[in-house]
Order: C-alpha cells, then sequence, then structure tokens
C-alpha cells in the first residue's frame, strides 16, 4: 500500500519534469555519466575473469595469503588507528593541557599529504640507510613487512578516524556528565556509563572510516611491505608486471567486496546509531577535571606521537636536501632542481587535479541540489549515484577505466582526459557529501522567498541559490583538489610517460632507491597542497565563511 | 464582495488529506486569521495564495481572477516567513530592494519607497547591515519590510511573531495592526495563538485536520463557538452537560445534577433534550457572604483547588459531575476561599452547544 502510494507520488513527480527541460537534462546527464564512468567499468572488471579464474583465490596459495593479510592488517590497523585517534580526539576536546595546537596540526598534516609519505620517511629513519638505524645505531635490519606497515599505517591514516570521533565527542554536552556526577555516579562510572555509550557511534564510524583507507592502501605497502603479499599490491604486480589483467580482476574483486561491505556498514549502520542531538541553544559547562596523571600520562603520549610524526616530516625535508641519503650527508640543492627539471610532471599533477576538481565540485553541486531542492521522483537513486564511487576502491576505479576505455568508441588510455576523469569520479563523493552539507544550511524557504517576491526559477537560482552555493563549492573544490594532488592508487594503472604526475615520480624513485629526489618531489607535492589549502581559507575567511575539511 | 477567495479547496500530500474542500471569503481591507493547532492545514491553505503548491481540487480566486497555475513570482502576494528567510549574503538594504529590482524600478524609486519602509520601521542606519549581525526583532522587521515595499494589495503572514520572545510579541502585534489598517491592506496571518488570533483579527478562521470548524469575529468565536474544538482551542471554558426542563421562546429552562439554571438564547431546543452549557471562567464569580443570588444562574460547589496569580485567583471547583475553571478577579487581602461556594453566572455570556458539541448551528 505504502510502496504502491510513493510509486505513484514518484510518477506524479517525474511528469511534472516535464515542465523543466534543463532540471531533467540535468538528471539525464548525470545518470548517463555516473553510469558510463563510474557503473560500467566496474562491471566490466567484475565479469572480465571467468568462474575459474575467481576459483583462483581458493587454489592458488599466494592469492588467498593476500587475502589473508590483506584483511588481518586491516583489522590491526584500524584498531591502533582508532585507539590514537579517540587519544588525539580526547584530548584535544576535553583537556585542559597545553600544546593543543600543535596537535591539532598534526592530524591535518596527512590530510596535505600524499598517502606514501611516511613509508617513506621510515625508510629513511629506519631503512638499510636510515639514519637511526646505520647512523646512530650501526644496525641492519630488515624493516620491510608487517610490523613496518602496521605502525606506517596507523600514523597515516588515524586523522581520518580522528575527524569523526572528534566531531562527536565535541557534541556531547558536557551537562550530561555533570548530570551523571549528580546522582553519584563516579568518575570512572560516568566515563563508562554516559560517555562512553555516547561516543561509541563516533568510535565505530571513525573506525570504518579508518578500515576503509588502510584496506585499499596502495601507497605504502608497496614501498614498504616487502614480501608481504596484500591485495592491492599484488593486483598492480599482475598488471605492471605480466600484463595480466584476468588475475588483476580477480584480486580487485576480492578487494572491492570488504570494501563495499565496510562501505555498507558505514553509511546505514552507524549513521542511524547517532544519538547526537545538535539544539544550538545549549550551553556547556566545562569539563569536569580528570585526575592530574591521567591528564599528563595522556597528555605525554599525545606528545610522543606528535613528536613521531613531526619526526617524520623533519626526516622528510632534510633527505630532500641531503646529498645522498645514507652516504652522503652534505646538503644540496640538488634534489629540488631535479624535481624543477622534472616540472611537467608537477604540472600535470596541478592541471589534472585542478580540472577534476572543478568537474567534480560542479557534477557534485547540481546533484546535491537536485536531491535536497527538488522533488524529481528519483531523488533515491540520485542520492545513491552521488555516494556510490566512495564504496569503490581508488585502485579498483583505476582498473576499470583501463579496461573499459581502451578501445573504441572511447580509446582514452594514455591521455590527459582519461586521468581527469578518473580523478573525477573518485571525488564525486567527497564533493556531493561537503556540498549536501552546504545545502542544508541554506533555509527552505530563502529560494521560496525570492519567486515570492517576484524572482522566476532562474533568477531566483542565479540571485539567491548561485551566491549561497559558493561556499560549499569552495570547500568541496578545495577537499577534491588536496585528494587528487595527493593520489596514487587511481592513477598508477592509468598513466602513459607523458602524463606523468608527481605521485607516480616518487614511487618509481623510491623503487630505485633515489630517495633524495623522492623526498624533494613529496615536499613540493605538499607544498602546492599546502599553499592551495591557505589560500581558500584566506580568501573564503576574508568573505567571512569558514572552509571546513 | 469577495477579494479573496477559496473556493472548495482540496490538498492532498500522498494518503494525507491537508485540506478537505475549504471554502473562504475574505474581504478587502480585512484582516484574517487562520487559526488551529498544527498540522490542521492553516499553512498549506495560504501556501495555495502565495503559489508555492497548487490545489488538487477547487478554486483560489483574487479579485474575481483565478490564480491556480500561476506561478509564485506572478501573484503579488508578499509572504513574511515564520523564520523571516531573509537572503543571508545581502544588506537590509539589497534584501528590501531585491522585489523592487525585479520589476525594473527606477533606482531614485527604489531608494524612496526603501528608505520610506526603513523609517516605518525603525531599521534607519542599519541598511549595510547584513541579516546575521542583527537581533531576531529586527531581523524579523526587515522581513515586514521587504514584503511591504512592493505596495501590493495583500500581505500574507505566517506565524511571524512565533521567533520572539512575549513581550516584544505583544508589542509587534500592535503595531502590524496599526500598519495593516493604514495601508489598507487585506492581510492573512496564519497562527496558532488564540492571544494574535482574537487580539488581531477582523475575521478568524478555526481550523482542524484540513477543514474550517467555525468563521467569524473575534467574539462570536469567543463567546458564541460552534463546537467544542473551537470552545477549547480558544480560551480556557467549562462545558456543562444539562438536560433541557422546560424551552420558551427565548429561554431554555436547565438542569444539571438537581441544580436549576435559566439560560437566554436564541437556539431553540425542546423539553428533554440534552445540551453543552459553555461557560468561559471569567464569566462566574462567587457568591460573597449575605450576596442576594440571582434566580436561575446558581450552581452550588466545592473548591478542590487554587493557584494564586496576582491579579486574579485560579479556582477548580468541583460542580456536580464536572471540575470548573473558575478566575476570580476579586482578589482579597485575607488569601484564598475555600469550602462549599455559591457560583453565580452570568447568564447572558452563556452558549448553548447540541448534540453533545460536535456541530452546532449558531
Amino acid at each position: 500500500m505504502a510502496a504502491g502510494t510513493s510509486v505513484r507520488e514518484s510518477l506524479k513527480e517525474m511528469k511534472r519534469l516535464k515542465n523543466e527541460p534543463l532540471l531533467l537534462l540535468a538528471i539525464i546527464v548525470i545518470i548517463l555519466f555516473v553510469g558510463f564512468f563510474v557503473v560500467y567499468p566496474v562491471i566490466k572488471v567484475i565479469l572480465f575473469p571467468g568462474v575459474e579464474d575467481y576459483m583462483q583465490l581458493f587454489h592458488k596459495a599466494r592469492w588467498f595469503k593476500a587475502v589473508k593479510n590483506s584483511l588481518f592488517m586491516t583489522l590491526i590497523s584500524t584498531i591502533s588507528c582508532t585507539a590514537v585517534a579517540f587519544l588525539f580526539a580526547y584530548v584535544i576536546a576535553r583537556l585542559d593541557v597545553p600544546c593543543k595546537k600543535l596537535f591539532r596540526f598534526v592530524t591535518l598534516l596527512p590530510i596535505v599529504s600524499p598517502p606514501f609519505i611516511v613509508a617513506l620517511s621510515y625508510i629513511l629513519l629506519f631503512g638499510v640507510q636510515g639514519i637511526v638505524t646505520k647512523q646512530l645505531l650501526g644496525l641492519q635490519v630488515d624493516i620491510y613487512g608487517r610490523l613496518g606497515l602496521w605502525i606506517v599505517q596507523t600514523v597515516t591514516f588515524f586523522p581520518y578516524a580522528y575527524s569523526v570521533i572528534y566531531g562527536v565527542i565535541r557534541s556531547i554536552s558536557t551537562n550530561l556528565e555533570y548530570a551523571a556526577y549528580n546522582m553519584g555516579a563516579t568518575r570512572w562510572q560516568v566515563f563508562r556509563d554516559v560517555f562512553w555509550p555516547l561516543c561509541r557511534p563516533g568510535v565505530a564510524g571513525g573506525a570504518l572510516v579508518a578500515a576503509i583507507n588502510v584496506l585499499t592502501d596502495f601507497g605504502n605497502p608497496q614501498m614498504i611491505g616487502g614480501d608481504l603479499a596484500l591485495l592491492p599490491t599484488e593486483a598492480y604486480m599482475q598488471i605492471s608486471g605480466w600484463y595480466d589483467m584476468k588475475t588483476a580482476s580477480v584480486l580487485a574483486v576480492a578487494l572491492l567486496i570488504p570494501a563495499v561491505v565496510l562501505f555498507l556498514v558505514q553509511r546505514f549502520w552507524v549513521g542511524r546509531r547517532s544519538y547526537v542531538t545538535i539544539t544550538g541553544k545549549e550551553i556547556s559547562l566545562n569539563p569536569f577535571p580528570v585526575p592530574k596523571w591521567v591528564k599528563w600520562t595522556l597528555f605525554s603520549l599525545t606528545m610522543f606521537i606528535s613528536l613521531f610524526i613531526l619526526l617524520v616530516y623533519g626526516t622528510l625535508c632534510y633527505g630532500a636536501f641531503t646529498k645522498a641519503w645514507g652516504y652522503d650527508w652534505t646538503l644540496t640543492m640538488e634534489n629540488i632542481q631535479y624535481v624543477f627539471q622534472k616540472g611537467h610532471q608537477i604540472w600535470n599533477s596541478i592541471r589534472y587535479a585542478f580540472c577534476a576538481s572543478l568537474g567534480a565540485a560542479f557534477l557534485a553541486m547540481v546533484l546535491a541540489y537536485i536531491v535536497q531542492k527538488k522533488q524529481v521522483g528519483v531523488n533515491k537513486l540520485l542520492d545513491f549515484l552521488g555516494i556510490l564511487p566512495g564504496a569503490i576502491p581508488g585502485m579498483f576505479l583505476g582498473i576499470g577505466f583501463v579496461m573499459a576505455f581502451n578501445t573504441p568508441p572511447l580509446e582514452l588510455t594514455g591521455t590527459s582526459i582519461i586521468m581527469i576523469l578518473a580523478l573525477l569520479f573518485w571525488n564525486i563523493p567527497t564533493c556531493y557529501s561537503s556540498a549536501t552539507a552546504g545545502l542544508q544550511q541554506i533555509g527552505a524557504s530563502v529560494e521560496d522567498a525570492a519567486l515570492n517576491l517576484g524572482a522566476n526559477s532562474f533568477r531566483s537560482f542565479k540571485d539567491v541559490i548561485i551566491p549561497l552555493l559558493k561556499a560549499p563549492f569552495m570547500s568541496s573544490f578545495v577537499l577534491s583538489f588536496l585528494r587528487s594532488v595527493t593520489c596514487l592508487s587511481v592513477v598508477i594503472f592509468l598513466y602513459a610517460p607523458a602524463t606523468t604526475v608527481g605521485t607516480v615520480s616518487v614511487m618509481v624513485l623510491v623503487q630505485s632507491g633515489q630517495w633524495g629526489e623522492a623526498a624533494a618531489f613529496t615536499l613540493v607535492l605538499i607544498t602546492i597542497a599546502f599553499t592551495v589549502l591557505k589560500l581558500a581559507q584566506w580568501i573564503l575567511g576574508k568573505q567571512g565563511i569558514e572552509l571546513e575539511l | 464582495m469577495a477579494y479573496i477567495e477559496f473556493k472548495n479547496v482540496v490538498k492532498r500530500f500522498g494518503d494525507f488529506t491537508a485540506l478537505d474542500h475549504v471554502s473562504l471569503e475574505i474581504p478587502k481591507g480585512a484582516f484574517v486569521t487562520l487559526l488551529g493547532p498544527s498540522g490542521c492545514g492553516k499553512t498549506t491553505l495560504m501556501r495555495q495564495l502565495a503559489g508555492f503548491s497548487e490545489p488538487e481540487e477547487g478554486d483560489v480566486l483574487v479579485d474575481g481572477k483565478r490564480m491556480n497555475g500561476l506561478p509564485p513570482f506572478k501573484r503579488n502576494t508578499p509572504l513574511v516567513f515564520q523564520e523571516y528567510a531573509l537572503f543571508p549574503h545581502m544588506t537590509v538594504y539589497e534584501n528590501i530592494s531585491y522585489g523592487l529590482k525585479l520589476v525594473k524600478e527606477p533606482k531614485e524609486e527604489i531608494g524612496r519607497r526603501v528608505s520610506e519602509m526603513l523609517e516605518m520601521f525603525n531599521l534607519m542606519g542599519l541598511e549595510k547591515r547584513f541579516p546575521r549581525e542583527m537581533s531576531g526583532g529586527q531581523q524579523q522587521r526587515v522581513a515586514f519590510a521587504r514584503a511591504l515595499v512592493m505596495g501590493q494589495e495583500i500581505l500574507l503572514l505566517d506565524e511571524p511573531l512565533s521567533n520572539l520572545d512575549a513581550k516584544l510579541r505583544v508589542d509587534v502585534r500592535t503595531e502590524l495592526r496599526q500598519i495593516q489598517r493604514k495601508l489598507g491592506i487585506t492581510a492573512i496571518y496564519v497562527t496558532h495563538d488564540q492571544d494574535e488570533a482574537l487580539s488581531m483579527s477582523d475575521i478568524i478562521a478555526v481550523m482542524r485536520q484540513g477543514r474550517i470548524e467555525q468563521i467569524g469575529t473575534p467574539w462570536e468565536i469567543y463567546f458564541r463557538p460552534a463546537n467544542r474544538f473551537v470552545a477549547d482551542f480558544v480560551g480556557t471554558v467549562n462545558f456543562l452537560d444539562a438536560k433541557v426542563l422546560t424551552a420558551s421562546a427565548h429561554v431554555l429552562t436547565v438542569d444539571h445534577c438537581g441544580m436549576e439554571l435559566r439560560v437566554p438564547t436564541e437556539i431553540p431546543a425542546s423539553a428533554g433534550e440534552e445540551i453543552t452549557l459553555v461557560v468561559r471562567p471569567e464569566c462566574i464569580h462567587l457568591a460573597a457572604e449575605g450576596e442576594t443570588l440571582p434566580e436561575g444562574a446558581v450552581l452550588n460547589g466545592t473548591i478542590e483547588n487554587y493557584s494564586f496569580l496576582g491579579r486574579m485567583i485560579r479556582y477548580w471547583v468541583r460542580v456536580g459531575e464536572e471540575t470548573f475553571v473558575i478566575d476570580d478577579a476579586n482578589v482579597d487581602l485575607s488569601g484564598a476561599r475555600s469550602g462549599d461556594v455559591k457560583l453565580c453566572l452570568d447568564a447572558h455570556k452563556l452558549h448553548i452547544l447540541k448534540d453533545g458539541g460536535a456541530h452546532a448551528d449558531c
């Protein structure tokens, strides 16, 4: 009955679209685009191998091990990421300690960095030519493998979990804790019975975000995984070493399944379990002070991790200006000069990121606008299309693009277009949620008010909606740009010599042991990303808008 | 003649009927209030006139012209929104002048009319402010100015005072009524606040579940409610079930638990009929010691509880099978009364509902 009515309503809404051809056109274009550039490549990859190819996953020990290793690494790295993230969030949100600015800065750093930076730095510190291992201790240790990867992934991905957990902790009213104290609960009971249950959805959400990132991480395992067989690196090896698309597809699908599961759980299970209500009027008291020894223990831990992260970036800077890491420690500008010789690749990075982000932000904006403000009968489908690419690992999308667009009618392999398109659709979910959040801030009746004063649909869109969308558009553009400049997994299968980007160069340099050049390259990429971020914050700040990441 | 007219308007959202054959005629220059609990359809009815949604059946007429199908931007029905809906990216001046800019008024004319509004709403000197830089009361006045600057004949108001604090609300409603009278605008005002409705309106339409329950002046709505719902929704009320003993041309004699009342009324009834008496709390007073009691207007009761409110005492008094609420404005320094009392009713202000008060003719 209810389903029947809703279908009838949808049909009625769709019929009304006949009067708004522009809207109808936009919907059709979006559906076709996402269908062709996301759904089609995914299906292509899934259907490419036969059943017997898929059976290899169970028969061939190395592939089976890759599945097991990937899941295991995801599990332990996620646990450690979540623990560190909770520590940072709790200290920053609830404790009265110094150096909070430093802690916040540390959590921001990885967002403007390529995902493999920690791995690179880790090699510089503890590798065969490492400054700690060789220079200070004179040791010969093998840092490649499980333990190294675990540490590196924890440091790399905890900030993603942090931002979710911090958001939730911030919104828990301290009044609730005071209410519990008021009823006679001890500190520990308040934590266990009130604070922790309220945090739990946030912690779960943060953990899932970290898990998705760890699972699909390509850069770190590639550089530091050593012999450890993992799904992303094995798939890469199949393609780059053996041109075996069938096996690569099988491994990619094996990666896609847990990624989709994690994504669905995060989206539909955790999303509904938030107790946080934002009333806006509530005035919270200062947090109840915790015992001194607890406070300073937590502070020391946070400080230790923060210093380690600073050391990572410091090492990178040092490496960028050192002649031959491990042998000749004289300072030099040669590495930086090398980067400028390869300036074309940096230029590619900027160019592709700019175009892809512009496209993604625009498409996502239109999509979010239609889903939020127009009743078109297919809102649920459109919303799904907006978040769908988020379930697909970057490297899976890369493989999909290779397979879908290497033959006519759309032969794009090796072109700039394919790089831009892949980055564009990879960024849609990020831009979409940012645009949606921005749109929800706009009062429902503002557009009605413009219509009421005599503005037709076009005028009200131009005079009211567009100016108000500026801020969400900018923030999704910047976010997408940062992700694109530092992205490796999506483009690794798509670049050709002429379309190489910075992150790919770093990977190649690391593999041939050119640490100095690799560090210099990374440093330049981070500088670009950071400059763009600060610039955007400054421009928007002048208009009284805060850029949210 | 009706200036604005709703004719058998029906609006459905899926299976839910928001407006069920609503008809309402509004004369030119009137201040009409749509009053009702949330979800009764009052805002929906107004939105049909502004053109934000279209009725499934029925007509909306303004000055004899059918408005159905006309997009909102061609209707000239300025609306003041509940949450003001000021454009956050425009200054006060830009907000107020936006409508004039759309109809391409010359610059000087825009300037003149905007400053007229700024003066009327005491907003001088705030032209360059953004909405977020102003108090709620100021934002609200900008919203009024933005709607009135167009100089239209109609003004729609969707609970415009609900976000103001209590004292300001009383000030604004007097001011608003004066401006409406001065400009001779036909205003439709949506609210769930009975005080606002009674104090401002020429006509009140009380709505419930997508229907209009009663249309009338504030006096009619208050003293001659059409049914129990209207009586209960507008003000505090006591219901007294009674049986008609004798019926003459203009007076009924009724009985409640052995107490006899003589009620002057125009409503015809016959002996033996069950009726409901509507008695407002302020239409009763507690008889003082030795007071001569009016004949046929006295009930016996026992005080159960009271609440001292300063300017009056509210008593809860047991009368037969009912508990009455009585507001005694005659506060004595010695404190509240207790025990058995005699209630004297103001018989002329009594109102009779028939058929248990479900539906009654006025």
